[in-house]
């Protein structure tokens, strides 16, 4: 709780977290009042925003509010999706490695640092290419990145738990004759609880990046609109060309709104926990 | 301290820079004709674009058509050029390496411009044209082998004033077709006998190994530019200024541009945004609302709406053999559910015409076999209450939900239909979108069809071998002598008939339309299809495309979306001007590179 | 014998590890795109159109399989089953013969070019080393100068720059590319939107030729200098703080060094784990730099994967993802033995027979 308030005195974590409430108000409660169950045709391409269509419309006719918050909550499920996936993933090896140490932390270290040189990119890349008719859902791509993209989390969590290791307490508690198991559960992981989380609220920024990036070299998700693939809709169409601004200005203001809040939460975070972390 | 630190800092980035910069510098050398150094002066140069999307690979006329660069690919008549070239507008064959004589159901007469010389002053031959027409018995792998299929053999005449006159003499035993003949004679572009001959010799007669070669190297041509450069980023032309036909068709006159610059962008817009800004002056990609960028000196063939001729139609294709699909009542009703004119609208930013029911377009050359009367009798139109009838009728149940959005089908007897597809290439943003809105009409009347955009690998095979249900596809995309013939065989021939998936592919009839081995075949398809080449008399001839066309409006194979362009066509007139436009129509609306429209080239004049 | 060489055992487990990584790399390369339902040469038949015959249709399918490598061959004879159909080459074979061909350093032939891949690869990388070296370098240190400016200065220059480090730092690259294009290339006309050059120049030493490089050169560099500077400064600012709450700068300043003095100790201890981090990110900024390519047409390894993509062409998606993961492998081994041999700390655990 003390914490807690401290976070409220940082002007970053304030800023962070309005921003980051605006964002999930936009996609969670504004659909209540403005009905986006269909994506349909309401008049030429590329009209301009108007009093009825705010962000004027897209190279089909459709408004771009609709779009827009539809494409933010499957932005937002894919960072969540993949933040999750990669979290767990990244924090178990993490903990493993640095806990177990000997070979299996080598082992561990060296799967690690394999998918750290090969570029995720790379690997969505081939791993897009070759899903045929079916794949490519937005839940399959949150999938692909969560898989490909832990390996942050687990050499930060490695770290942390190797340090923590030979704190007094864990050898009191092997004293004791705890298990393995029960040592990381009880009395590591707690104590690395906070960071585990700061961890994932990156991850689920870095995951709503990866989305963007591969839907703009035409390998999003087909079944739906997502803020990458308005944006590669929008390259694609000649909306740069033309000048259409709202065809791409809104989109990456809230790609970067995203971005922007979960990093200062996270750096706000960051610097609270801190602290206490490295005494 | 900082300062000096910070100077030093960017002095060693601009090394690093200048030092990357070398090195693509030297990469320059490779292929070039020793310009290193030099340019290519604006005023003097066409920027062209939309036939070369990847890298260059290779200019040797005798390999697989899908391998070949700009300007030697598709029927581009710059380097290697064709015996004759067909004028889309008004139908008539123009002179090229050759003259067309005559034509009838046994034998197309053609006779060699005795003028036509190639590169290294050898005169073009009818050892040349014979070369390339009968490699395929030489060599069966030949990519020019298929027209063995229409002609049997080119017999030589030499006329009194030395002339040679050649006869294609129509294979009879195979697919005796001369109206295919005509289109061979202006696609085959013929490539130097002589020299080929002799490279085959080199090689021992092995076709690959002389196939393997690039010819990018001042090869031996008959066209009017060679090729001078090309890397990744572009291909570059120069004149050639003794070409033969200067003298011989242009009246003593040269080409006007002395270089032609391909540059090789990835992406549509890039094409756009370089023609809006004056760095590129014509261009064959799709550049969406023309309208406004009249102001940059942009224009197309007309100066409004519908802007375009239309060329070629965008059809969905059906697998007819697949449940409720193979129901002729349920395609008709899809046919009925689709909003033509928002795609026409949306999909092609509005470059078409309305579109009219069946296989034949009610415009240009073709509008003389269009019948309006079949059209409104036999074809279905947009109307969506009449596609939820049609349905209704045939005993099919729409479920909707609450929210009035469609759940799912039932079939006649009452089992749940699975949702169909409509496959589309991902990324080709107009096809994208005509989909989308067929997708929309379909739910909305209550038929279960979803976009299914996939990438090209999934695409192209699923053509052949009819693994879809429902496909996006350009039919017949080049406006040929053969129209709209080729349209109808590319749509409901039986000629080849394969089950769906089976060991050989079938390169037309992707739909599976019309099995010769079920209770309902229609032999009279067949027959339409086989008679109508050799018919020599115009009211047969109409008649029989007016039976074909209630054929398909009636068993609705496929369903014609929207006419699109044969070429997209847009120029710039900041740099050069005098194009072909409907004002003055003195060349079809299409690139300068193919066929009569290189004639472009030399009525440029330089707008500096 | 090795423990007496605690430096030389070091390096080859170190090298040892970074050998089997790369086997599991070109593992991953060779399986992953083929784990799809078609290979080229369906695409390529796909392709054709009407106007061949069935058992033409066949012919040609079967010598693209040859060509490509697909079908199992005999003496130059196509090896076939008891019904003449052509027995195709399974994965195994496929990447056996993969595998020894990247052994005689041969990254294969493009399926759709019939071009070695490896002219492909030679022809863009001199664009993507002159892109990416710089702007990821140079972007890299001045953003940690301004870091460590702003960790030793405080005040309002680092409330200034500290957020505007976060604001770029959660920009995509091309997403920026696109905002820059359409300010500078598009509303303003400034720079070139496209390309690596002015096409009506022949590439070569001539001093046209390397101002319109340049020219070209602005954007694109922009677009990765201006977000790499951002998460540079982020990063040392939070190391420099910390070096700065350490006893030997407090001590350095009691003994009143000069500021300059101070900042150059601060920088270069705090520089070190940023090396490291730098290595650990250069996948992301090398993939990310990739589609800033995409975005300017610039005419390097980014542009050869996007058409390799486009026609599903395995052998370049191969070759140059083999490429990229090869050179960020390499890099990071560097700055392992950089690490190894600069940082005091890290050295010392080697001597104690620790590292590894």
């Amino acid at each position: 709780m003390k914490l807690f308030k401290n976070l409220l005195k940082s002007p970053m974590f304030v800023f962070g977290a309005s921003l980051f409430s605006l964002v999930l108000f936009a996609a969670f409660v504004v659909p209540f009042f403005y009905d986006i169950s269909q994506v349909t045709r309401v008049g030429n391409p590329y009209d301009a925003p108007s009093g009825k269509y705010l962000l004027g419309l897209d190279h089909l006719g459709r408004d771009y509010v609709v779009l827009l918050l539809r494409g933010l909550r499957s932005s937002l499920y894919v960072g969540l999706l993949a933040g999750v996936i990669a979290t767990v993933l990244g924090t178990l090896i993490g903990l493993i490695a640095g806990f177990k140490g000997g070979l299996i932390d080598d082992v561990l270290s060296a799967l690690t640092n394999l998918f750290v040189v090969i570029p995720q990119l790379v690997l969505l890349i081939l791993i897009s290419t070759s899903i045929g008719e079916s794949g490519r859902s937005l839940t399959l791509i949150a999938v692909i990145i969560g898989l490909t993209g832990w390996t942050w989390s687990a050499r930060s969590v490695r770290a942390q738990s190797s340090a923590i290791k030979s704190k007094d307490h864990i050898s009191l508690a092997r004293l004791n004759g705890d298990g393995g198991i029960r040592i990381l559960l009880v009395h590591i992981l707690p104590y690395l609880f906070s960071y585990v989380f700061m961890v994932f609220i990156i991850l689920i920024s870095a995951g709503i990046l990866s989305e963007s990036a591969i839907s703009m070299i035409g390998l999003g998700p087909v079944d739906t609109q997502s803020l990458g693939t308005i944006l590669n809709d929008a390259k694609n169409n000649g909306a740069l060309t033309d000048g259409y601004w709202y065809a791409f200005l809104p989109a990456t203001g809230i790609i970067i709104s995203i971005a922007l809040s979960l990093y200062l939460i996270n750096t706000s975070m960051d610097g609270v926990f801190n602290p206490r972390m490295r005494k | 301290m900082k300062r000096v630190s910070l100077l030093k800092l960017l002095a060693v980035g601009a090394l690093l820079t200048g030092l990357g910069f070398g090195v693509v510098s030297c990469d320059g050398g490779g292929d070039g004709g020793g310009r290193a150094g030099g340019g290519f002066p604006r005023s003097e140069t066409l920027y062209v674009g939309g036939s070369q999307w990847g890298d260059p690979t290779t200019f040797n006329p005798i390999v697989e058509p899908w391998l070949l660069s700009w300007p030697v690919n598709d029927r581009f008549t710059l380097m290697y050029e064709s015996l004759i070239s067909y004028n889309t507008l008004d139908g008539s064959f123009e002179p090229g390496l050759g003259t067309l004589v005559s034509r009838d159901v046994d034998r197309v007469v053609v006779d060699l411009n005795p003028a036509a010389k190639w590169s290294d002053g050898v005169r073009v031959t009818s050892a040349d044209v014979r070369f390339v027409f009968l490699l395929g018995q030489r060599f069966p792998s030949a990519a020019s082998a298929f027209a063995l299929q229409f002609i049997s053999d080119v017999q030589v005449e030499e006329l009194s004033d030395g002339t040679e006159r050649l006869a294609f003499v129509i294979n009879k035993d195979d697919r005796n077709n001369p109206l295919v003949v005509l289109d061979l004679l202006q696609a085959i572009r013929i490539p130097p006998a002589h020299i080929f001959e002799q490279l085959l010799a080199e090689h021992n007669n092995d076709l690959r190994a002389v196939q393997a070669l690039k010819l990018d190297h001042s090869p031996v041509i008959s066209g009017p530019y060679n090729i001078e450069h090309h890397n990744s980023e572009r291909i570059v032309l120069k004149r050639r200024d003794d070409y033969w036909g200067n003298d011989a068709l242009h009246g003593g006159n040269m080409p006007k541009p002395r270089f032609i610059i391909h540059p090789i962008y990835k992406n549509n817009d890039h094409f756009a945004t370089a023609l809006q800004q004056g760095n590129l002056d014509i261009s064959q990609t799709f550049v969406p609302r023309i309208w406004l960028r009249k102001r940059d000196g942009v224009h197309t063939w007309f100066d409004e709406a519908p802007y375009h001729l239309p060329g070629t139609i965008l059809f969905l294709v059906i697998n007819t053999t697949k449940p409720p699909l193979n129901d002729v009542n349920f395609r008709r009703a899809m046919a009925a559910a689709i909003n033509y004119t928002d795609i026409k609208e949306l999909a092609v930013s509005g470059y078409a015409p309305e579109m009219q029911p069946g296989a034949i377009m009610s415009h240009r050359l073709e509008a003389k076999y269009f019948s309006q009367e079949d059209a409104d009798k036999y074809g279905v139109r947009y109307d969506p209450e009449e596609a939820k009838r049609i349905l209704a009728e045939a005993g099919y149940q729409s479920i909707f939900r609450p929210d009035g959005t469609l759940d799912h089908m039932l079939d006649k007897d009452g089992n749940r239909l699975p949702t169909l597809s409509i496959m589309v290439p991902a990324g080709w943003s107009d096809f994208e979108a005509a989909v989308k809105i067929a997708e929309k009409g379909l739910r909305t009347a209550g038929i279960d069809a979803r976009e299914s955009p996939v990438d090209g690998g999934v695409y192209w095979p699923a053509r052949p071998s009819g693994n879809f249900d429902i496909l996006i596809s350009k039919i017949a995309e080049n406006v040929t002598p053969s129209l709209p013939w080729s349209r109808f065989e590319a749509l409901m021939s039986s000629r080849n008939w394969a089950p769906v998936g089976g060991e050989t592919p079938m390169q037309e009839n992707f739909g599976r339309y019309n099995n010769p081995n079920s209770p309902e075949y229609n032999p009279r398809v067949g027959q339409l299809l086989g008679s109508v080449p050799t018919m020599t008399n115009d009211d047969d001839v109409r008649a029989a495309y007016h039976e074909l066309n209630r054929i398909f409006m009636q068993d609705q194979p496929a369903i014609p979306l929207v006419t699109i362009p044969e070429q997209l066509y847009q120029f710039s007139d900041r740099n050069w001007k005098n194009w072909p436009t409907s004002a003055n129509p003195y060349a079809p609306p299409n690139v300068p590179w193919v066929g009569v429209n290189t004639k472009v080239l030399w009525n440029l004049e330089s707008a500096r | 014998m090795l423990k007496k060489y605690p430096t030389i055992k070091f390096i080859s487990t170190r090298a040892g590890w970074y050998f089997i990584t790369l086997l599991v790399a070109v593992t991953l390369n060779f399986t992953l795109p083929r784990l799809g339902p078609n290979n080229p040469v369906d695409i390529i038949m796909g392709q054709f159109g009407s106007g061949l015959s069935a058992h033409e249709a066949q012919q040609r399918e079967e010598r693209y399989l040859m060509e490509f490598g697909l079908i199992r061959m005999k003496g130059g004879e196509i090896v076939r089953d008891g019904e003449g159909r052509p027995i195709r080459t399974s994965l195994i074979e496929q990447y056996g013969s993969y595998v020894g061909m990247l052994a005689k350093g041969d990254l294969g032939t493009s399926f759709r070019s019939s071009e070695k891949v490896w002219d492909i690869i030679l022809r863009a990388l001199p664009w993507t080393l002159a892109l990416q070296i710089p702007t990821i370098i140079l972007g890299w240190f001045i953003g940690n100068l301004f870091g460590a400016y702003a960790a030793y200065r405080r005040g309002i220059f680092d409330k200034a720059l500290f957020p505007m480090a976060l604001f770029l730092n959660s920009f995509p690259f091309f997403v920026f590319g696109m905002l820059l294009v359409y300010a500078f290339a598009i509303l303003f006309r400034w720079f070139p939107p496209m390309g690596g050059y002015d096409l009506a120049l022949m590439p070569g030493f001539s001093f046209a030729f390397i101002l319109s490089a340049a020219h070209h050169y602005v954007l694109p560099f922009l677009s990765i200098f201006l977000i790499g500077v951002g998460g540079g400064a982020i990063g040392m600012r939070t190391m420099g703080i910390y070096e700065l709450g350490t006893d030997y700068i407090k001590y350095a300043k009691w003994l009143g060094l000069k500021e300059s003095k101070v900042l150059f100790y601060v920088f270069r201890n705090a520089m070190l784990p940023q090396i490291t981090g730098l290595a650990l990110s250069l996948g992301t900024m090398v993939g990310g730099a990739l589609i800033t390519e995409m975005i300017f047409s610039y005419p390097g390894l980014g542009m050869a994967m996007l058409s390799a993509i486009q026609n599903q062409d395995y052998a370049i998606i191969q070759g140059v993802t083999l490429i990229i993961t090869v050179s960020v492998l390499i890099a990071n081994f560097s700055v392992d033995m950089f690490i190894a041999f600069f940082d005091p700390r890290v050295k010392a655990g080697i001597q104690m027979g620790k590292g590894g």
